[in-house]
């Protein structure tokens, strides 16, 4: 899942106050598991914006509120350009993904972003979340036991562990795991140590352009195949 | 400031839900009672202190509460499923404070005749009066015949006093002369058709079952032998029979509790009770049997007389001792007789009361059944007679009280029906019953908090007279009570299954451990476990769960409405707005004084539990205009052990959000009473007066500023 936090409220008031009428748009699945962009936060960060209006005494901004499914997939984003007719801006708490496909959509409104997109995770407890996965595109957990070293090692070395590793801890931060012990330990545990012995080339990076795109289909055009 | 365009705009669940049917289920309680009464309706008023409210509730759905809340016999509380977690509510007992507190004596009732069609009711008992209380409501004409000189059939005859104070039923009687029901009595009905003649267009029989049964031993005609119905109507109609020092009764049910009880309240210095079954299969309610032993009445069990023989004023009974054999049809163990065990029992009285039925006069016309009761439709209650309706014992054999009222508010419905010509129709089930046990680990999370039992006069004291044993809850013990409901089938639902993202917060914050991931990885609230805390509800990222009550839905917003229009209405400044638990000290302890306004520009927002007080309705009440705002909690008494946690968790947010505003944080307050060392309300006079510096201090920036 993807993982993001709102931005705090003075940037987000800084960002909105060229804009008269601005329409809080929600994201219902991401945005929502990590509590940063449903539907209650949309409700909390409206209430906040005209609580803050309401003790500068400048009334000059009024809001809507609105919370979509999905602001990442072009169906769901059908009936925006209904939804913003008075509208000057809309601030949007879905993730970046989420930002740009309705900016995408909304050819002639500003779209800003209400949330800073930070990883890709997963919950640890309740309102706690941990960067798991980088989408580096080529996926080693294999050889290292279900662990991944660059999002979980401070230096994302896919040779470990470095020198800095002291009783399992990272020495950047004394409180961590050091991935790479993490990886030896479960390899012992799955009696694949000889894995640990492999070497990574030092990653070409030119193999990663951007943007990516992935296509699943195969490419047989509508009305090509039989039937 | 405030505007309330800005509401209008607003997408509250409570606005969408407007129209949303009830979605509680049918709690044990209420479908256990014969009157399908909202027994959790009222004592969660009860419970708030809305002590009128409460009433209004129960005399919804009782014609006559006050008599209930002395004789029911509480299937209610036996159904109640806090019974799981430690001992069932109290029911009646808060029933009877309600009634007695919220004033049920001084209620008057109106009504209005609609329609000319004039009804008989041949009985006074409490079918009779019932049915004649809701078809006066209903608009018709009534009159109640009755053979005796007063009116109340068993409730007047039947029931002892110490059970039932005879004001209790005067009450309800002047109330049913009051809206004009006619009540002949020393009238006994030989003949329907003179009714009939007499242009009456329906009749509900309901005569009751006065008729003792007999034993069939020999010398059971012997003088000093009585009939337990006779006795008791005896004694209730003010006479004085005399029964010797020793007295034995016969049987097992209510009515030879009640002899034997009454008898001892007449001086009888030895009463026994010769019971031919164990005290497990005895039909009398267990609390009567205690109360009985309590005051010296001995029972002996698997006894019964095999015949009775008279000599020198005294009876001897020979008696047979039984075993328990197999279970008969009704489940109960049937009662062998044991050879060579009599054994012979000298008492200077006998009182048979093994079981009565009706006695229904052959010039009805009606078809009679089984165990001389009178044959009945269940759904139209006519009898084979067109008009001619019956209900009660008469058509039960003998029953409750509050069964009886039941009979009689359908009689009242289905005459109706059939005077205007309609067909019957039942009323529909339309909300699913809660039938379900609590899981064991539900049960475990429930705090455990004790039955405060209603007090009972000693039993030195009560057998002297016939005065009313148990007496009544005082306030506090009554609200303690009361909040010990479970409110079972109140709890959340996902009401926008559409809008759920999965993301698992209520089943990671709930207390209960309620909601579950089912097979296809849906989340669900089963209805029947929740105790409808809300925590998930103002948890819930998604806005996707609601509480089934629609009532406590809006609750809290439309509190907040009400307070701001107030608050402008008297021009009071600075106001500070107070969301408080209404089970706790605010909503009917020390301090709901502030709630009736006692303190000036504190308002009370009352909440049914901090945990339903949503981030949002902080902010708003800041937006309102609310120099400050603080949360108490019910402390102690809460039914959870952490209800605080989250509640802190959103305070804090809030606070974060008040700094970046500019607003000094401290404006916002949270008090669980009965947790620090200091004096509650000296904590919140402390935090009036911070509140006030900091309004003060803004008002000396503002005129620095201008």
């Amino acid at each position: 899942m993807i993982v993001a936090e709102q931005k705090p409220l003075e940037e987000i008031m800084r960002m909105i106050a060229p804009y008269e009428n601005v329409l809080i748009l929600g994201c219902g699945t991401c945005m929502t598991v990590c509590n940063a962009g449903g539907e209650r936060e949309v409700s909390f960060l409206h209430n906040a914006l005209r609580l803050a209006q309401a003790k500068s005494e400048d009334m000059t901004h009024s809001f809507t509120e609105s919370t979509l499914k999905r602001q990442c997939d072009p169906e769901f984003l059908e009936q925006l350009p209904e939804r913003t007719n008075d509208v000057d801006a809309v601030l949007s708490l879905g993730c970046g993904i989420g930002v740009q496909a309705v900016a995408e959509r909304l050819t002639d409104l500003p779209v800003l972003p209400g949330v800073n997109t930070s990883f890709m995770g997963m919950t640890k407890e309740t309102g706690i979340w941990d960067e798991r996965c980088a989408a580096c595109g080529e996926c080693r957990l294999d050889d290292t036991a279900g662990i991944c070293p660059i999002t979980r090692c401070t230096k994302g070395i896919l040779n470990g562990p470095c020198a800095g590793t002291k009783n399992g801890k990272c020495e950047a931060n004394k409180e961590m795991d050091c991935a790479w012990v993490l990886i030896y330990k479960r390899l012992e545990r799955l009696q694949q140590l000889e894995k640990i012995r492999r070497y990574y080339p030092l990653r070409n990076f030119r193999t990663i352009p951007r943007p990516k795109r992935i296509t699943s289909n195969t490419g047989i055009e509508a009305g090509t195949s039989d039937g | 400031m405030y505007s309330s365009s800005n509401t209008e705009k607003r997408n509250y669940p409570a606005n969408r839900s407007e129209k949303r049917p009830d979605h509680t289920l049918i709690p044990p309680c209420q479908a256990a009672c014969p009157l399908h009464m909202d027994i959790r309706e009222y004592v969660d008023l009860v419970a708030q202190g809305r002590v009128m409210e409460a009433l209004q509730s129960i005399r919804s759905g009782n014609p006559f509460p006050s008599i209930c809340a002395y004789v029911c016999t509480r299937p209610c509380e036996e159904a109640c499923r806090r019974s799981q977690v430690d001992k069932p509510v109290a029911i009646r007992a808060l029933k009877r404070f309600a009634v007695e507190f919220g004033g049920d004596r001084m209620v008057q009732a109106e009504a209005e005749t609609m329609y000319p069609d004039k009804v008989a009711i041949v009985g006074s008992g409490p079918a009779g009066l019932a049915c004649a209380y809701y078809l006066r409501l209903l608009g018709y004409p009534v009159t109640i015949f009755e053979a005796h000189t007063e009116v109340g059939g068993m409730l007047r005859v039947g029931i002892p006093q110490y059970r039932l104070p005879r004001e209790v039923l005067d009450t309800e009687v002047r109330r049913l002369n009051q809206i004009g029901v006619e009540i002949r009595t020393n009238t006994r009905v030989v003949s329907l058709d003179l009714l009939f003649e007499l242009n009456y267009k329906a009749i509900f029989i309901t005569i009751g079952a006065h008729q003792s049964l007999r034993m069939g031993i020999d010398g059971e005609d012997s003088p000093g032998v009585i009939d337990g119905a006779t006795f008791l109507r005896e004694v209730n109609l003010g006479l004085k029979p005399s029964l010797g020092d020793s007295v034995a009764v016969v049987g097992g049910g209510n009515v030879a509790i009640d002899a034997a009880r009454t008898a001892a309240r007449l001086g009888v210095k030895r009463v026994y009770i010769l019971y031919r079954r164990s005290r497990k299969e005895m039909p009398a309610d267990p609390t009567e049997v205690e109360q009985a032993l309590e005051e010296g009445i001995k029972i002996r069990y698997l006894i019964t007389p095999a015949s009775i023989v008279r000599k020198d004023g005294q009876l001897y009974l020979t008696c047979v001792k039984m075993k328990l054999g197999k279970p008969d049809t009704g489940g109960r163990r049937q009662p062998i007789p044991i050879r060579d065990s009599e054994t012979v029992k000298k008492v200077a009285s006998l009182i048979i009361a093994t079981g009565q039925a009706p006695q229904t006069p052959r010039d009805f016309g009606v078809r009679i059944g089984r165990g001389s009761t009178i044959q009945v439709d269940p759904i139209t209650l006519t009898t084979n007679r067109s008009g001619v309706f019956a209900g009660g014992d008469a058509v039960t054999g003998p029953a409750t009280v509050t069964e009886a009222l039941a009979a009689g508010r359908m009689a009242a419905n289905r005459i109706d029906d059939y005077l205007q010509h309609r067909y019957p129709m039942p009323t529909k089930q339309e909300r699913e019953t809660l039938t379900s046990e609590l899981r064991p680990e539900t049960v475990e999370m429930i705090r455990k908090i004790g039955r405060i039992e209603p007090q009972v006069l000693p039993a030195e004291t009560r057998t002297k007279d016939f005065k009313p044993i148990e007496l009544g809850y005082g306030w506090e013990e009554a609200i303690n009570e009361a909040r010990r409901c479970l409110r079972c089938g109140m709890g959340a639902e996902i009401l926008f299954q559409d809008k759920c993202a999965t993301c698992l917060t209520c089943l990671r914050v709930c207390p209960y451990h309620v909601p579950y991931l089912d097979d296809s990885g849906a989340v669900k609230i089963p209805p029947d476990q929740c105790q409808a805390c809300g925590i998930c509800v103002a948890e819930c990222p998604a806005k996707a769960i609601v509480l089934r009550n629609p009532r406590e839905i809006r609750h809290i917003t439309e509190e907040l409405d009400h307070v701001y229009k107030s608050a402008a209405e008297t021009k009071s400044k600075p106001f500070i707005v107070g969301f408080c638990c209404q089970y706790g000290l605010f909503g009917t302890g020390t301090l709901s004084s502030l709630w009736r306004g006692a303190k000036a520009g504190v308002w009370i927002v009352p909440v049914l539990c901090i945990a339903k007080v949503e981030t949002e309705h902080l902010l708003r009440a800041f937006e309102m205009g609310a120099e400050g705002v603080f949360i108490a909690g019910c402390g102690e008494q809460c039914a959870r052990e952490n209800t605080t946690l989250q509640v802190t968790q959103r305070v804090e947010k809030v606070q974060k959000v008040l700094t970046a505003i500019g607003i000094e944080p401290e404006r916002l307050k949270i008090f669980v009473p009965g947790t620090g060392d200091i004096d509650t309300a000296e904590e919140l006079n402390e935090v009036f007066e911070q509140i006030s510096g900091f309004y003060l201090e803004s008002l000396i920036k503002q005129e620095a500023k201008d």
